[in-house]
Order: structure tokens, then C-alpha cells, then sequence
């Protein structure tokens, strides 16, 4: 069975529509003109908006207390990656006390979902997502964030410090 | 033969078998470290743990013999108990590093424990430090902290390769493996040792830090590196071959093989492989595809037959190939050519008959003996001299060399070549890239053939056994078999419908690789 809903008669009348709309427009527009500062949207990029401190962003590789990289090359981020954009090579490191480090760590920024699933699956606090999101790029910019973009890049001011500290928790006889 | 019921399951085993061996053939899960069907009983781990009927504490079950009538469980609430407490104690001094550990992912603790253990461990005390990274010969490396002591590498260093050279040292919670200072693990068997230990204690160095074993398939494969024919898993990825490591067979291998073995997935990789078809001589090769140069190859045949004859042409053959490409190859050769000079290359004639005693022999081919019956099914193998001779004489026009495919088992392709270069052309089916063979000074046709893992076929081994396997993965897909060359060489067209495919890599991004295009 079909049903077909005829428009009712009043609303065959083209005047009171449009002047409706028209008033909803202007009634709009006189509220925002004198009332700016509850206009709901922003004058971007003049103005940005301020995401919660858990916005999933660009991701960050946290560093040690002496500035090296903190992450182990587990791959543990690498298998939980739904978009398949974290590549890591791994090697056996100089450091007596470190065993395996990445030597390379690539995020192909543009395969990646912003899903933070990395983060989830980093046993170690290794890599987090930052709060950054403006980083469109015109052709030819670098969308394959290697270790020195991801960890040293000049926003984050030398390395954030990873909360897991492995002298510590040999300390701790972990 | 004895029957015994286990879990209510009834079973027969042979006399003298052990209780955790009559679980096996029952197909009952039971936990167990330190017990391995290749070595002797220690007993050590203690988790094999079971209750037999009459009898009033728990037995292990590696070490108790079966009798007629027993009733063995081990799904009782006391042996639950026992192994879930067994395994605690195994953990209080392992690190838990597993996610930077080698073994993840196929560790007989993680596996087990998800089975057996208690997933709330009641161990409070600080951990017992021990060496990490310890260095114990060319291939190992250990890791005390991991290590459980179950003593399985042990026992193999003194019952299979009997070289003696690992021990545990110190006492109770300091106990740890390690060799005497001044004899490392040095022998042509150690990575066996990393096979069975059943934690992350012992790693390669080969293969250490390359991979995560949950990125890797395996595939079922006849080890090419010598008479033997060791059964062996090969394990790959997209990338390519990462390592080879032994699979079962009581008649040829058991559970070992030796190190040099699990050498052969290196030259499989796309870095040492030919990729296409080289034409020319020392100094200018210009490339073909693989299929293209085989057909102006058959050309060539074609002509030398024509003017001067089946005899202007040499074959050289070594025993790097399976018996269907040998049959295909002689169905070729012998029967549509009449070609009689083919000759048998033998990489170490005075070495075939060599020994290790236990794996290793000294023909480094896997199918000498198919080769050899493939000769005599067709035609009389010929004769060294006469080739030296036909070559210098100008006789040769033309040689057909199917060269090794593992060139590191050949120490003499340097030789061959300047031999065989003094034919007017020379045409070498190889499936590796070889300098000695750039260097060649006569007109060269270098085709790429197919490794082991890329073709089905069969291997004869020294013992006459014909083992056969399949295509486990592809590498390199414009790469032709011995059987698929024959047919170009004969005129006829391949099926291009049933080629491989590539593996394909990381696919790459095309918005990274076509920027500026949307």
C-alpha cells in the first residue's frame, strides 16, 4: 500500500511560507547583530575553538628522563592500528639498559583514523594523541611523521616525559 | 599394549610409555614445560600434575610409566589447584616483558598460562635480577631473567648434539643457563635450543628483533640445503621469508635440524633474487622480461640445432631441482632435442658421502638422488673431460646451465662460468643474481627460475624417500619453473591466467603517492 500525503490546502499559498522563512532569517540576523557574543559560530582561523585535554589529535612519542625515545618497538600499536599506518623498525640498542628500541617509527598521518587505539594498546606510554589538529598541508608537505617530527618536533619544546620510567620500576623490583 | 583411561577417555599406548605421552595420543590438553618427546625426562617443572586412581598424592605425569587399567585425570579440582599454584611460582621471578620479548606470541608461558594459571598472582615480593643479553655463542642469546629453568637446552646440548656446552649454574632462586667461559655455544645445531625453550630465555640472533611472530604465516616446506631433507616450516610475510624452523618426521629429521639449514630462506629474498631476464655479456646486460628471454633463448636453440646439429649443445644440470622439473627437462631434452651432452654438476664430489652424525651431509643438493635416476631413465650422464674438450674444440655452441639456486653450496660457479663461456653463448637459469656470472665473457642469457618455496614438486633424499610440497608463497611471480621453461623453450605459450601474483608490500597510499591529483 502507498500512501501519498497531499499538502494541505493552506500550504499551497506561496506568501505566508516565504515570509515565514523570512522573518525567521531576520529575526537571526538582528539577534546576532546586537548580541555577538552569543552567536554560536567562530570567526576561525581568528578565533579557535579549545578542545577537552581528551581530543585525540596528532600523535606525540614521549621521551625518557635523559630525552631519549621511551618507546620499546613492541608493535603493540602497530598490530591494534585499524588503518594500518604505523610502520616501526626495530633494533638492538647500545644502551646496556635498553634492549630494543624503534630506529625508525612512521606514522602515515593521512591513513590514520585519529581512532587512539595506539595509545590504548602502549604498554609503556609511548606514544599519545596531542591536542594538535590543525595540520593540513598543501602538496608536497611531509604526511609521513617519522620519530624526529613525532618526538622532537619544536611545539613540544624538547619531549613530553613519559609517566613509566623503567630505573624506577627496576627499583621497585618489577 | 596397555590400556588406560584418561579424563574418561580409554586409550591404548605401547608398553613403557609415559603417562603425559598416553595425554598426547588421547588428545587431552595437559600443561607441561620442562618435557619434550625429542629429550629425556627431567621432571622439573613439576606442572605436569595429575591424579591417578589408588594412589594418594598427585604424580607427575611425564615421569610416571603407564599401566594396564590406570585412571588418570587432570581435570580434578586438586590438580587445578596444583598446576594454577605451579605456575605461580614459575612467575615470580619472570620479568613480564613480554611485549618487548621475542617469543611473544608463541611462548608456552603466555599460552599457558591464559590455559592454567591464576589470573590474580599473589606474589608481592621484589623480583630476582638477573643477567639480561648474555652473549652465548655466534647464534644465541639469553636472557636469564626469562628463563625458566626447565633444562630443556640442556639436555639437548647433552643428549642430541652432545657438545656439552651449557650448564646451570648457582643455586635455588639464582639458578641460571650459561656456558663455561671460553666454550660458547658454538655447534651446527644451537638454534635448536631456541626452538625448545619453551619462554623468551634463548633467542636467535638471526632472527632476533626482526619480526613479531603474529605477522608471520607459515608454510610446510623440504629443506634444499642438503641430502637429508629435513621437514621444515617456513615462516613469511609480504616482505618475504624470515625464518626456517623444523617440523616433525620420526623417519628423516625428528624434531631437529642443523643451523646451515635454516640458512635457505635468505637467498629466497627479493634482495638477492634476479628479477628479470639479463641479456649480454661482461660490462652490458640489457633486460627482459623473464618469459621474452626465454623465447629468444628458444630461438637461439632453434638455430644451433638446425645448423650444427643436437650435439652443439652442452646441458650442465645440477641437483637443486624437484623430479617433476627433472622429467619435464629430460622429456625435453632427451626425447623432442636428441640432445646426449648433458652433464652432472656436483658442487664437492669428494664430500658427498661426509657425515655429521646426526643431519647434515655433505651433498649439499636435496635431489641428487632424482637427478641420478632421472639420468638413468633417459640417458648416460656425460663426461667432464668431453665438455672441456667440445668447449675448447669450438664443437659447443651452445650451453643450457640450470645452476644452483643456492649459490652459497657451490663454492665453484666462478670456474664453471669461465669454463662454460667459452661456447659461443651460454644461457644460465638461476634464481639468484651472481657476480661471477656478470663477469661472464661470452653471450649470456641469465633467466630467473623459481626457489623452492615458490613450486609444488618432490625432492628424493639420500634415503630414496620422496618428500613432497607445495607452493608455501611467492616471491618473485615473473619467475619461471624448470617445467614452465621447457614449455617456452618447446614454442609453446605459458598460461598466463594461473601466473602468481606479487605479494604486493605495504600497499602504498595513493594520496601520498598522487598528491596534487584529487
Amino acid at each position: 500500500m502507498s500512501l501519498v500525503r497531499r499538502p494541505s490546502p493552506a500550504a499551497q499559498w506561496y506568501l505566508p511560507g516565504i515570509l515565514a522563512g523570512m522573518w525567521f532569517t531576520f529575526k537571526k540576523m538582528l539577534s546576532n547583530l546586537f548580541n555577538q557574543k552569543k552567536m554560536p559560530t567562530l570567526n576561525y582561523p581568528e578565533e579557535k575553538y579549545q578542545y577537552g585535554p581528551r581530543f585525540k589529535g596528532n600523535h606525540v612519542l614521549t621521551v625518557k628522563k635523559d630525552g631519549s625515545i621511551r618507546c620499546t618497538a613492541c608493535m603493540l600499536c602497530a598490530t591494534n592500528c585499524p588503518a594500518q599506518c604505523i610502520k616501526i623498525t626495530a633494533a638492538e640498542s647500545n644502551d646496556p639498559t635498553v634492549e630494543k628500541y624503534p630506529i625508525s617509527y612512521e606514522i602515515d598521518i593521512l591513513r590514520c583514523v585519529f581512532c587512539g587505539f595506539c595509545e590504548e594498546a602502549c604498554p609503556v606510554d609511548a606514544i599519545r594523541m596531542g591536542p594538535e589538529w590543525q595540520t593540513a598541508g598543501l602538496n608536497g608537505a611531509k604526511f609521513t611523521y617519522d620519530i624526529q617530527h613525532l618526538a622532537y618536533r619544536p611545539q613540544l619544546k624538547g619531549g613530553i616525559v613519559s609517566v613509566l620510567d623503567d630505573q624506577e620500576r627496576h627499583r621497585a623490583g618489577i | 599394549m596397555p590400556k588406560i583411561k584418561i579424563n574418561g577417555k580409554e586409550v591404548e599406548v605401547p608398553q613403557g610409555s609415559t603417562v603425559i605421552q598416553a595425554f598426547k595420543a588421547a588428545g587431552q590438553d595437559i600443561c607441561h614445560y620442562c618435557w619434550h618427546p625429542g629429550l629425556s625426562v627431567a621432571g622439573v617443572c613439576r606442572l605436569c600434575m595429575v591424579q591417578i586412581e589408588g594412589m594418594p598424592r598427585l604424580q607427575i605425569a611425564c615421569n610416571t610409566e603407564v599401566k594396564d587399567g590406570m585412571v588418570v585425570n587432570n581435570t580434578s579440582e586438586a590438580v587445578k589447584e596444583t598446576v594454577r599454584w605451579g605456575m605461580d611460582f614459575h612467575l615470580i621471578n619472570h620479568p613480564l616483558d613480554c611485549p618487548i620479548c621475542d617469543q611473544a606470541g608463541e611462548c608456552g608461558l603466555q599460552e599457558q598460562y591464559m590455559q592454567f594459571g591464576s589470573y590474580d598472582p599473589e606474589m608481592a615480593e621484589p623480583k630476582v635480577k638477573k643477567h639480561k643479553v648474555v652473549d652465548l655463542g655466534p647464534t644465541v642469546v639469553l636472557d636469564s631473567e626469562r628463563c625458566i629453568l626447565c633444562s630443556r637446552c640442556v639436555r639437548f646440548t647433552d643428549e642430541v648434539s652432545k657438545t656439552h656446552e651449557l650448564g646451570i649454574f648457582n643455586r635455588g632462586d639464582r639458578s641460571e643457563i650459561g656456558v663455561v667461559e671460553g666454550k660458547p655455544l658454538d655447534n651446527n645445531y644451537s638454534l635448536n635450543t631456541v626452538d625448545i625453550c619453551p619462554v623468551g630465555a634463548l633467542t636467535s640472533k638471526d632472527f632476533r628483533f626482526r619480526q613479531r611472530v603474529w605477522y608471520l604465516k607459515d608454510a610446510d616446506s623440504i629443506c634444499p640445503g642438503c641430502s637429508t631433507g629435513c621437514n621444515v616450516k617456513v615462516h613469511y610475510n609480504e616482505e618475504g621469508l624470515w625464518r626456517v624452523k623444523p617440523r616433525y618426521n620420526p623417519d628423516v629429521n625428528g624434531y631437529w635440524m642443523c643451523d646451515s639449514g635454516r640458512d635457505t630462506y635468505k637467498f629466497v629474498n627479493v634482495q638477492t633474487r634476479l628479477l628479470a631476464g639479463k641479456i649480454g655479456q661482461r660490462g652490458s646486460w640489457a633486460e627482459k622480461s623473464p618469459a621474452e628471454a626465454t623465447r629468444s633463448v628458444a630461438q637461439r636453440l632453434n638455430e644451433v640445432v638446425e645448423q650444427s646439429g643436437p650435439d652443439a649443445v652442452a646441458v650442465v644440470v645440477t641437483g637443486q631441482y624437484t623430479n617433476e622439473e627433472y622429467a619435464d627437462l629430460f622429456k625435453f631434452l632427451v626425447q623432442d632435442l636428441k640432445v646426449k651432452n648433458i652433464f652432472h654438476w656436483l658442487n664437492n664430489p669428494e664430500k658427498t658421502t661426509e657425515f655429521d652424525g646426526l643431519l647434515l651431509r655433505g651433498d649439499l643438493n636435496p635431489n641428487t638422488q632424482g637427478l641420478e635416476g632421472a639420468f638413468k631413465a633417459n640417458v648416460g650422464k656425460g663426461n667432464w673431460e668431453d665438455l672441456q674438450v667440445g668447449l675448447s674444440g669450438g664443437k659447443i655452441k651452445l650451453a643450457l646451465v640450470f645452476g644452483p639456486e643456492n649459490q652459497s653450496s657451490f663454492p665453484d660457479i666462478k670456474e664453471k662460468v669461465q669454463m662454460l663461456s667459452q661456447a659461443q653463448s651460454m644461457v644460465w637459469f638461476t634464481a639468484c643474481h651472481s657476480a661471477d656470472l656478470d663477469e661472464a665473457g661470452c653471450e649470456t642469457w641469465q633467466i630467473p627460475l623459481k626457489t623452492y618455496i615458490e613450486k609444488s614438486g618432490s625432492f628424493t633424499n639420500f634415503q630414496g624417500k620422496v618428500q613432497t610440497f607445495k607452493v608455501g608463497t611467492t616471491v618473485v611471480p615473473q619467475a619461471l619453473t624448470v617445467s614452465e621453461v621447457c614449455e617456452l623453450l618447446a614454442g609453446r605459450d605459458l598460461n598466463w591466467a594461473l601466473r602468481p601474483k606479487s605479494l604486493g608490500g605495504a600497499k602504498a597510499n595513493y594520496a601520498t603517492t598522487h598528491r596534487g591529483a584529487l
